[in-house]
């Protein structure tokens, strides 16, 4: 307050808008599938959320005070990344999980992807989704193999009802007796905490358009181009490409998780790249692996987006292609 | 010329460890150690076969000519992981069935080119044995502790006694294998750093005390 001059370097426009409420708005958002996720799947889901939020906001903070700051500061700077790491680990495990599942993959997500490569901004790929692989990875013989049995082998892998007889396989491009709405709304399906209601999602994602906290045109191309993909893998079949894409956890990830601004490309054509290639490899995935691959699809295109990034820049202002270089390349 | 043997087991189980601190010989540290058995019988095998062809190529190292060195390194070393190989085979089936494919692959561990290389092809006979010994130790211990950590997380069990039903799968798997040697090299740097600062300031605090009383007086 007492000094009036501020000497600094470009940027100096400054803007309400911080990375604490940016993450809190995206907390927001993920409010209603939260809450209709609890409703579905009872108290236990609650249990399985709180504990991945709080171990996850202890994480960080453990860490961060293990590399010597100061409790005070650490809250001062406290972002709300962590929350919802925390969250969205607890919404991508179904409720068959052990409750220290998500413990473990929140601790992970926050100091092995997340801190250890310096913090918010930082981290190479993005924690939620390696704290769920984590998880995934882990603890399969707790869970029972209900996810993996290849019987259930389909791309509707996490959200297919239990019943074997809405068992689906797309290789044969049968299309599962679950009813469209019912997809929609998550009703009667298996499934992770937070993606089976689509409806909640999607106003999430509209809350965070309208919040302009992402765009929302970059999600879209994702799903639409996994409903696509899955279509033309099918044999042009096109009755297959609603059920690609309201099952499993892609509006999720899409969303939520695929939007992450650290692991994205920087510019609007290198964007564009990025979920093209996550729509057609989450497809292309789903078919070769026969479960669901959302996660894995989104880890292996945050590895990729440097890449991105270094081969597609911006325009700089006023640049011109050089004629010489071309002359002299004839 | 005195030899320092002090010096050369110093650096074999902690200045430069083969594993933690020159990161030779990753292939088998990533794929054997998924149990702390594993790492006992590799590390013993390499150990045996660094201190022989340590002190072959020591007896060697005027008979050999420079241009052909690697060749002959590579012919001494095949002769000792052949008989490891054929030793482990008829003593020990069970460790030779688990080791499998990375006993012969001992030919070509970069720990052992290395000290050829580096260290038997320059040294004495007793120099040289006590560097492969010293330089096998430290592997053998990276590896069993790490075999260990990922045996009891990722399988509940060590040495293959169960300890609890309990267990979490990624350390069992290859991309555990990557983060736990990682998360060894880590600690390991921050051990050996922060005790190299340490006597490194007790050398200047003798140093400064004697300055110190000095200004005092």
């Amino acid at each position: 307050m007492e000094n009036k001059l501020i000497y600094s370097s470009s940027p100096h426009i400054k803007s309400p808008r911080t990375t604490r409420k940016i993450m809190l708005d995206v907390c927001v958002a993920l409010l209603p599938a939260t809450i209709i996720g609890i409703i579905y799947f009872g108290l236990y889901a609650l249990l399985l959320v709180a504990l991945s939020v709080i171990s996850a906001v202890v994480g960080e903070y453990v860490y961060l005070l293990a590399a010597g700051k100061s409790f005070k500061e650490i809250t001062e700077n406290f972002d709300f990344s962590s929350v919802i790491t925390g969250l969205l680990i607890g919404l991508t495990i179904g409720t068959n999980y052990p409750f220290y599942a998500p413990i473990f993959g929140s601790l992970f997500a926050i100091i092995a992807v997340k801190m250890l490569f310096g913090g918010t901004g930082k981290n190479i790929v993005n924690p939620a989704i390696a704290g769920r692989i984590f998880m995934f990875i882990s603890f399969q013989w707790a869970v029972g193999a209900v996810w993996l049995v290849p019987s259930i082998g389909s791309i509707y892998g996490e959200t297919v009802a239990t019943s074997a007889t809405a068992v689906v396989d797309v290789s044969k491009g049968v299309v599962p007796n679950i009813s469209l709405l019912d997809m929609l709304l998550g009703t009667g399906m298996q499934g992770c905490i937070g993606e089976t209601c689509k409806v909640a999602l999607l106003i999430g994602g509209i809350y965070l358009a309208c919040r302009r906290v992402i765009n929302l045109v970059y999600p879209l191309i994702f799903i639409a181009l996994t409903g696509f993909a899955t279509v033309v893998i099918c044999g042009f079949d096109f009755s297959m490409f609603l059920p690609s894409i309201l099952s499993g956890g892609l509006i999720l990830g899409a969303i939520f998780m695929a939007t992450d601004y650290t692991t994205t490309p920087n510019t609007k054509a290198g964007n564009i790249i990025y979920f093209a290639f996550l729509g057609i490899l989450l497809a292309v995935l789903r078919y070769a692996t026969k479960m669901e691959t959302v996660s894995f699809a989104i880890l292996l295109m945050n590895l990729v987006v440097p890449l991105i990034d270094k081969f597609i820049l911006n325009k700089p202002f006023g640049y011109k292609k050089s004629q010489k270089t071309k002359g002299a390349k004839l | 010329m005195k030899t320092n043997f002090k010096k050369i087991a110093k650096d074999g189980l902690i200045t430069s460890n083969p594993t933690l601190k020159l990161v030779l010989g990753t292939c088998p540290t990533l794929a054997l150690t998924t149990a702390a058995m594993n790492g006992i019988g590799m590390g013993l095998a390499v150990t045996f076969v660094l201190i022989c062809s340590n002190v072959i190529i020591s007896l060697l190292k005027r008979a050999i000519p420079k241009e052909v060195r690697i060749p002959a390194f590579i012919l001494v070393i095949a002769t000792f992981v052949t008989i490891v190989r054929l030793a482990l085979d008829y003593f020990l089936p069970d460790i030779y069935e688990s080791l499998g494919l990375y006993l012969p692959l001992i030919v070509v561990n970069c720990i052992i080119l290395a000290r050829a290389e580096s260290f038997a092809s320059k040294n004495g006979v007793l120099a040289s044995a006590t560097d492969g010994l010293f330089m096998g130790i430290g592997f053998t211990l990276a590896l069993t502790t790490m075999g260990a950590v990922r045996e009891i997380l990722g399988s509940g069990a060590i040495f293959g006694y169960k300890l609890w039903g309990f267990s979490i799968g990624f350390f069992s798997s290859s991309a555990g294998a990557f983060f736990t040697y990682a998360m060894f090299i880590l600690l390991f740097a921050l051990i050996t750093d922060k005790a190299a600062e340490k006597s490194r300031i007790k050398k200047s605090a003798k140093i400064g005390d004697f300055t110190q009383t000095k200004e005092a007086k």
